[in-house]
C-alpha cells in the first residue's frame, strides 16, 4: 500500500507541474492554452536533437528550457494577439480554438517529419529505498526537480515584487493597473514562465516514460483537468489536485487495471468540478 | 446571479448566420429538397467504386453529426465536446444490444438513439443546473468523451477493445450494401434537416435564438433558458446517436477510433465553422467540402492534421461566420443592404478596444 501511494505521489507531482503552467496563464489572462502539451513536445524534441548533436544532457536540458521560454514569448506575440482583443468568455473560447489549431498544426508537422522520435532521459543507478519501498532513481529525480520548481514558484509569488505584481493582476486586473502594473507585460512574463514549465514537464516526464511526438494531446488534457480541479490561477491548488488525482489513479490502477483507473480519475475530476466549480483552492467569483 | 450574467453573455463568438425565418414553409423545404436531390445523385456517379461509396457514406454520417452538433452548439451555445462519444454510445449500444442481446436491429437502433439522447440531455441538465459556462460545459463533456473512450478499452470483452467490434447482426442484408446504406443515411440527414428547420420556425426556435443572442436578456423576458438548452441537447444528441448507430450497422465494424475525439469532434467543429455555425444548411456544405478535401489530402497522411489546424485558425480568426454565409453576405449586401441590416452586421466580430 505504501508503494502504491508513493507511486501516486510521484504521478501526482507530475500532474501538478503540468497544471501549474496552464493555470497561471488562465488565471492571469483568461487564456486557455490547448497547445501546452505541444509546447512540451517541441522542447522535448529540442533537447533530443541537442543530445543527438553531441551536447551533454545538462546543457541540452538548459537549451530546452530556453526554447520553452521562447515558445511562450512567440505565442504571446503571435497567436494570442487577436485573443487579447476580446473579453471574458469570448476570449477564453477564441484562445481555446486558436491554440487547438496550433496544437494540430504542430502535431501534424512533428508526426509527419519525425514520427518515431522520442525523448527518454536515462537516469542510471539502482533503486533507492524510501519507507521500505524501492523507488526508481528517474522517478525520484523527476519528483525532486518538481518539488524544487514548486518551491521556486511559491517563493517567487510570495516574496518577490514581480511575483506579487503578477498575483495582484490575477486578483484584480483593473486595480493592479491603477497602481501602475502593466497587465500585458505580466501576461507576457507568465507566458514565458509557462513555456519554461512546459519544458520542465517534458524533461521530468522523460525521466519516467519516453516523451514521443504523440504525447502532446494527453499532456494538454491532463493539464486541463488538473487545472480545473485545482482551481484556476492557483499553483498550490494545481499541486494539491495533482497529488490527490495521482494517488486516486495509482490506487485504482493497482486494483482494477489501467483503463478503468483512468475512468475513475476522470469521474473524480468531473465530480469535483460539479461540486466545487471554482476548484479545490479556487476563489468563488 | 452576477457570475451567471458574465457567463451567459460570452457566447457572442457563435455565428449569427441564421436568417430571419419569416418565410413560408416552402422556402425552408425547397433548399433541403435541392440538397437531398443533389446528394441522391452521388451513387450514380460513384456507384462503381466500393471505396468511394464508403467515403460518401462516412461523409453523410458526418453531415448528420454536424447537424446534431449545430443544434446543440450553434442554436443554444452549449459547447459539447463529446460528439463522437454520443454517437459512439449509440453505435456501440446498438451493436451490443443486437449482437449480445439478440434484439432486432431496428429496436436496437431506436433504444441506442434514446440512450444517446438521454445522455446528452443529462449532460446539458447538469451544465444548466450548475450554471456552467461555455468553457466548463466544454471541459465536462470532454471528460465524458475521455471516459467513454477509456471504457471502450477497459471493457474489452464487451466492446472488443482496440481491435474493434465486428457486428454480425444485419450481415448479408441490404444494410451492408453500400448504396442502400447510403440512401438510408441520406434519408436520416434529410430528416434531421427538416426537424432542425421546423424547430427553428417554431416557438422553440425563437427561444433558441433569443438565448443564443443574449442569454440574460432572454431569461429576463421570460424565456426558459434552462429548458430550451436541455431540449436542444436531447434532440441534438438523439440525432448524433441515430447517425452513429445507423453508421455502425451499415459498416458492420466499429472501433474506438470510429468515434474518437480527434477523428470526429475536431472534424465536425471544422465542418461547422466552415459551413457557418447556426445556419441550417451549413453542416451539409461543410461535410461535403471536407469529405472531398479529406479525400484529396489522403496521400499526405499526418499533414492532414496540419491542414486542419491551419483551417481552424483561419476560420475562427478571419471568417467566424463561416465561409458560405460570409460569401452569401457579400453577395446579398450589394443589391439590398437596407432590407435586413441587423442580420448583416453580426455580433461575432464585435471587438472591444484594449
Amino acid at each position: 500500500m505504501t508503494a502504491i501511494i508513493l507511486d501516486g505521489i510521484v504521478l501526482g507531482l507530475q500532474f501538478g507541474l503540468l497544471a501549474a503552467g496552464l493555470t497561471l496563464v488562465y488565471g492571469l489572462g483568461g487564456v486557455l492554452n490547448l497547445a501546452f502539451g505541444e509546447m512540451a513536445v517541441i522542447t522535448a524534441m529540442v533537447v533530443l536533437f541537442a543530445m543527438e548533436a553531441g551536447v551533454p544532457a545538462a546543457p541540452a536540458v538548459g537549451l530546452g528550457l530556453v526554447a520553452g521560454g521562447l515558445l511562450g514569448l512567440v505565442f504571446d506575440l503571435t497567436i494570442l494577439r487577436p485573443v487579447y482583443r476580446r473579453k471574458h468568455e469570448a476570449r477564453v473560447l477564441l484562445s481555446l480554438l486558436l491554440t487547438l489549431g496550433v496544437a494540430f498544426m504542430v502535431e501534424g508537422l512533428l508526426n509527419w517529419r519525425y514520427p518515431l522520435k522520442a525523448l527518454s532521459l536515462q537516469i542510471g543507478g539502482g533503486a533507492i529505498e524510501i519507507l521500505g519501498v524501492p523507488m526508481r532513481r528517474g522517478s525520484l529525480l523527476a519528483s525532486a526537480i518538481t518539488l524544487v520548481a514548486l518551491g521556486g514558484l511559491f517563493l517567487f509569488f510570495r516574496s518577490t515584487a514581480l511575483g506579487r505584481a503578477i498575483r495582484s493582476v490575477i486578483e484584480d486586473e483593473e486595480g493592479a493597473q491603477l497602481v501602475g502594473i502593466d497587465p500585458h507585460l505580466m501576461l507576457r512574463l507568465i507566458l514565458i514562465l509557462s513555456g519554461v514549465l512546459a519544458a520542465l514537464v517534458a524533461v521530468t516526464r522523460s525521466m519516467v516514460t519516453p516523451v514521443n511526438v504523440k504525447a502532446g494531446f494527453g499532456i494538454t488534457v491532463f493539464a486541463l483537468i488538473v487545472t480545473v480541479v485545482g482551481g484556476l490561477g492557483t499553483v498550490s491548488g494545481a499541486f494539491l489536485a495533482g497529488v490527490i488525482l495521482g494517488v486516486v489513479s495509482s490506487i485504482a490502477a493497482s486494483y482494477i487495471g489501467t483503463f478503468l483507473s483512468l475512468v475513475i480519475l476522470l469521474m473524480a475530476a468531473a465530480l469535483t468540478i460539479l461540486i466545487r466549480p471554482s476548484g479545490l483552492l479556487g476563489v468563488r467569483e | 446571479m452576477s457570475s451567471r450574467l458574465t457567463r451567459a453573455t460570452g457566447t457572442s463568438l457563435i455565428g449569427v448566420a441564421e436568417r430571419r425565418s419569416s418565410r413560408s414553409l416552402l422556402a425552408m423545404l425547397a433548399p433541403i429538397a435541392l440538397v437531398a436531390a443533389a446528394l441522391a445523385l452521388v451513387p450514380l456517379w460513384l456507384g462503381g467504386s466500393r471505396v468511394m461509396m464508403g467515403v460518401a457514406l462516412l461523409g453523410l454520417a458526418f453531415a448528420g453529426y454536424a447537424i446534431g452538433f449545430n443544434l446543440i452548439f450553434g442554436s443554444t451555445g452549449q459547447l459539447f465536446l463529446c460528439v463522437g462519444a454520443l454517437a459512439g454510445v449509440a453505435g456501440y449500444g446498438g451493436a451490443i444490444l443486437a449482437d449480445r442481446g439478440g434484439l432486432p436491429i431496428l429496436v436496437s437502433i431506436l433504444l441506442a438513439t434514446l440512450a444517446a439522447g438521454l445522455v446528452g440531455g443529462l449532460l446539458s441538465w447538469i451544465a444548466v443546473r450548475r450554471s456552467l459556462g461555455v468553457i466548463f460545459t466544454g471541459i465536462i463533456t470532454l471528460i465524458f468523451s475521455l471516459t467513454f473512450e477509456n471504457l471502450l478499452f477497459g471493457l474489452g470483452q464487451l466492446t472488443g477493445g482496440e481491435a474493434g467490434f465486428q457486428i454480425s447482426s444485419g450481415a448479408g442484408t441490404f444494410l451492408r450494401e453500400l448504396t442502400p446504406g447510403y440512401y438510408l443515411m441520406l434519408a436520416l440527414v434529410v430528416l434531421f434537416l427538416v426537424v432542425h428547420g421546423l424547430l427553428r420556425r417554431s416557438h422553440i426556435g425563437w427561444g433558441f435564438r433569443a438565448l443564443r443572442d443574449d442569454g440574460v436578456a432572454a431569461e429576463l423576458t421570460g424565456v426558459n433558458v434552462a429548458r430550451y438548452r436541455v431540449y436542444a441537447a436531447l434532440i441534438g444528441a438523439a440525432m448524433l446517436g441515430l447517425a452513429g448507430a445507423t453508421y455502425a450497422f451499415t459498416r458492420g465494424r466499429i472501433s474506438p477510433t470510429t468515434f474518437g475525439f480527434t477523428q470526429v469532434d475536431v472534424v465536425v467543429l471544422v465542418m461547422l465553422a466552415f459551413g457557418g455555425i447556426g445556419s441550417l444548411l451549413g453542416p451539409i456544405l461543410g461535410a461535403v467540402t471536407f469529405t472531398a478535401i479529406n479525400e484529396v489530402l489522403i496521400g499526405f497522411g499526418e499533414l492532414r492534421l496540419l491542414a486542419y489546424g491551419a483551417l481552424i485558425i483561419i476560420l475562427f480568426l478571419w471568417i467566424p461566420r463561416g465561409v458560405i454565409p460570409t460569401l452569401g453576405g457579400l453577395w446579398r449586401r450589394r443589391p439590398s443592404s437596407s432590407v435586413d441590416p441587423p442580420d448583416d452586421t453580426p455580433a461575432p466580430a464585435r471587438r472591444e478596444p484594449g
